[in-house]
């Protein structure tokens, strides 16, 4: 940090991030709890789930908890919902969102929540490209270990399966290589990026089926976007979806000619070799003489003042707030 | 004092029509008022004309006309004079709309809608004189919170009694916010657009009540009659216990659900819903403990402690295959036929689509329109009947609802993003043959279990109601016929 930037009183850094997804409450119990799961006790500390109860003891039924990830404080979003149990109390509910109310007796085995979690995991697997022989996190996959452990041979809806829907690969970073035809939309990488490295690159965007990761800067791939390539997200992706480029087929079963990028319809593609640096840099935000533009967005017009043209920062500094790509940096 | 005790001159009231302002500046003789709908949009824009306690009510009357009713009415010192399709004898002073005989009008108890059509939606007098700006005491509202249930999906004690969740957000940490949800029910607009006083006397005596610091009247963009109506009420309410923000929200059928409002309001560019529990009565609206009602539940409210008894009505609408939709307020007591009896219905009923968009179908009108009565049945609370005249597809009618689903969730949750895409397939399956009653039963049970909002709890409503009712129809499709003579493609079954 520079020094004339000490005294600036600048807002929290996550503030001009917009992950696009709800405003979340904290999830867990107020205080420590006993529940009862399957007819074992098991007592817990505050802030705990059930799913910190399932997973403690030997349930009846496994319980997949597909989207949850439970460490440096990503998640629960909740989403998949493979990890519905029941619950004499409240009915069947989420077990990595709910939270441990002292006294609850949850049963895995229960029919309404054994079959909310097969379904469920059908539904999952019923939107997503499953090439398994062609993904670089075969053997290391979370979706997989989940359908193996759940006994699935045919998922019920079937699997996307249709070239012509196939959303293109993006291919565009050298780090990081996305397959948005295997997102299960956990938002872990959402997370990562914003929460964990404040880098505010990803995000959640659209709705219904047409839901997926995109860019908080709105550019349409990878290497248009403002990631440092701190490889984080590709870090917490359960699936292949998001995948270190060193690594996209490492795990692959080797048939000639047939890869990840082949085995799905089209691809995007790097273009050319980057000149320059590794990291394309973030622009620093314009101070109050530039175009305004970040200062709205962040709602707020801190600056640094040594940028009054509004020009990039060649020092490579990110400025505080939000960030602006705005597609011209090098 | 209010216009309506005007001694000789007539009073006009235009309702139902933006015009109506207009002539109010107009140099017509007698006093023109401004009112809302009455909820009957098929009368309007109806006009009314009332001298010593006789209203003559003008159907369908173009507001230009009132002009010439006025002066033959003045002429004659008679209401009658001037031809009116329905004539009531009232109190001079009457606050409340006195209920022509006119299609439309004929069923149940009008008590939240009673200002509608009569009293100037944003003028404080008009409601002063019909008892509102009433300062009741806390403690008598939260007693009527235990006698009282949610109404409308938007709500989120959606018909469980009150008091409870008031409790929860009295006793919660941080200052509480009220949160008045206009969005997503024609009943709740048409409030905030006719009466938005009765709703805003429940909400300030709500906020009272739980010690709110902020209120917040929500609305969907596309009712601009709502909005700005509310935000002028806002402006003019008396003494409001704080201050009251209007905020006008996407028109997505998703943002009334409670935390989509939420979402909206704090201004999130992305519309989604929000885990829970806690719910927002303990982490709400920028982290405080939150209310949640819809207009017509606060209204409710406030006409409960106004009159001192719980006004047992429910206010429904009816829309679908009808002349046009009418907004009616029934007694708890009356069924749904009573209020598909307010409408004209283009042909004879087949079924009807009751709750909501994701209603549930029943042929069987002879439902009572209370909660109990409406769940025991299948139905959905959310007050509003969908006809449907014997010509319509009902296989057509669910599939349509279907892909409504998958288009409009948020994409949130599994279960109703990835559901509502395989329901509408296999709703679309049946029209190759492919009739799946146990998968489309299992995928919409597994929809109402887990998921994590109310749009993808109902979502499989229509289709799993109508399977249990209409068997035959989609047997039939499988076969390749559609009965209503309605599908556009029959199945080509080889
Ligand atoms: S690699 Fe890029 S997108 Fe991934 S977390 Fe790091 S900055 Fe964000
Ligand atoms: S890319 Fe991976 S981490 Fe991100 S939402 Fe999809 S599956 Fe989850
Ligand atoms: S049920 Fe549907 S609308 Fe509600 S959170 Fe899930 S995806 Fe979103
Ligand atoms: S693990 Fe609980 S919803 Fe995904």
């Amino acid at each position: 940090m520079r020094s004339d930037e000490r005294d600036v009183d600048v807002p929290p850094l996550t503030e001009g991030i917009a992950p696009g997804t709800a405003t979340d409450p904290a999830v867990g119990s107020d205080g420590p709890a006993t529940v009862t799961v399957d007819g074992t006790a098991v007592s817990l500390e505050s802030g705990a789930t059930l799913l910190d109860a399932v997973e403690a003891v030997e349930t009846d039924e496994h319980v997949a908890a597909l989207c949850h990830y439970g460490r440096e404080g990503i998640g629960p979003r909740s989403e998949c919902r493979t990890c519905m149990v029941a619950t004499d109390e409240h009915g069947v509910v989420p077990a990595c969102s709910f939270p441990a109310e002292d006294g609850l007796t949850v049963r895995t085995g229960a029919t309404d929540a054994a079959e909310a979690r097969d379904v469920n995991l059908d539904l999952v697997l019923s939107d997503h490209n499953l090439r398994c022989t062609t993904c670089g996190k075969n053997g290391r996959c979370e979706l997989q270990d989940a359908a193996i452990e759940a006994g699935v041979e045919e998922p019920r809806y079937g699997v996307f399966d249709d070239r012509d829907e196939y959303e293109p690969l993006d291919d565009t970073s050298p780090f990081i290589a996305i397959d948005r035809n295997k997102c299960i939309l956990c938002n872990r990488c959402v997370e990562a990026c914003n929460d964990v490295q404040v880098e505010g690159v990803l995000r959640m965007e659209g709705s219904g089926s047409d839901t997926r990761i995109g860019f908080q800067s709105d550019a349409e791939t990878m290497a248009d976007s403002t990631c440092v390539s701190c490889g984080h997200c590709a870090t917490v992706c359960p699936t292949g979806a998001l995948v270190e480029d060193g690594i996209v087929d490492a795990t692959t079963i080797p048939l000639p000619g047939f890869t990840q990028a082949n085995s799905v319809g089209e691809t995007s593609e790097r273009a050319g070799e980057r000149s320059g640096p590794m990291t394309p840099k973030k622009r620093a935000e314009p101070t109050s003489g530039g175009d305004g533009k970040a200062g709205d967005a962040a709602g707020n017009a801190s600056e640094d003042g040594s940028d009054a043209d509004g020009a990039p920062d060649v020092n490579g500094t990110p400025g505080a707030g939000v960030w602006d790509d705005g597609g011209d940096w090098p | 004092m209010t216009l309506t005790s005007t001694a000789g001159d007539p009073v006009v009231r235009v309702s139902g029509t933006a015009q109506g302002a207009e002539l109010r500046g107009s140099d017509a003789d007698a006093t023109v008022l401004a009112v809302g709908s009455t909820g009957v949009p098929a009368v309007e824009p109806l006009l009314s004309v009332t001298r010593r306690g006789r209203t003559g009510f003008h159907a369908r009357c173009p507001p230009e006309r009132a002009k010439t009713i006025v002066s033959t009415v003045a002429e004659a010192g008679d209401v009658t004079t001037a031809d009116p399709d329905a004539v009531v004898e009232h109190d001079p002073d009457a606050t409340r709309l006195p209920v022509p005989e006119l299609p439309g009008f004929g069923v149940g108890n009008r008590s939240v809608l009673a200002a509608c059509g009569w009293r100037r939606p944003t003028n404080p007098a008009d409601h002063e004189a019909a008892g509102g700006f009433g300062n009741p005491d806390p403690a008598a509202v939260l007693d009527a919170g235990t006698r009282l249930r949610g109404r409308g999906w938007g709500d989120r004690c959606q018909d469980a009694f009150l008091a409870e969740t008031w409790g929860t957000v009295r006793d919660g940490d941080g200052d509480a916010a009220v949160v008045v949800n206009g969005h997503g029910n024609p009943a709740d607009a048409l409030l905030l657009a006719g009466a938005p006083f009765e709703v805003l006397d429940g909400a300030t005596a709500l906020a009272r009540a739980v010690d709110a610091e902020r209120l917040v009247v929500y609305a969907s963009a596309a009712d601009e009659r709502a909005v700005e109506t509310a935000r002028e009420a806002a402006t003019t309410y008396p003494d409001p216990p704080a201050p009251i923000d209007v905020v006008a929200g996407p028109p997505e059928y998703r943002a009334a659900e409670p935390t989509m409002a939420l979402e909206a309001i704090e201004g999130n560019h992305r519309l989604e819903a929000r885990l829970r529990p806690p719910g927002p009565e303990e982490v709400g609206l920028h982290g405080r403990p939150t209310l949640v009602h819809t207009s017509r539940t606060l209204a409710q409210l406030a006409i409960a402690l106004r009159d001192g008894r719980e006004p047992e009505t429910r206010v429904v609408t009816v829309t679908g295959d009808v002349a046009a939709p009418a907004t009616v307020e029934l007694r708890e007591s009356d069924s749904l036929a009573d209020a598909v009896d307010a409408v004209e219905v283009e042909g004879t009923v087949k079924a009807a689509c009751v709750g909501g968009r994701f209603g549930g179908l029943t042929r069987d009108l002879d439902v009572g329109v209370d909660p109990e009565a409406l769940s025991a049945a299948n139905l959905g609370t959310d007050g509003t009947v969908h006809v449907l005249a014997e010509d319509s597809c009902v296989v057509e009618f669910v599939g349509r609802r279907a892909r409504f689903a998958a288009e409009g969730n948020c994409g949130r949750c599994v279960p109703c993003r990835e559901g509502t895409t395989q329901l509408t397939a296999l709703l679309r399956a049946v029209y190759d043959g492919e009739y799946d009653a146990d998968g489309i039963e299992e995928l919409g049970r597994v929809m109402a279990t887990s998921s994590l909002c109310s749009f993808g709890v109902r979502a499989g409503r229509p289709a799993r109601t109508a399977l249990a009712a209409f068997e035959s129809e989609f047997a039939a499709h499988a076969d390749g016929r559609c009965p209503a003579g309605q599908c556009v493609e029959p199945a080509e079954v080889t």
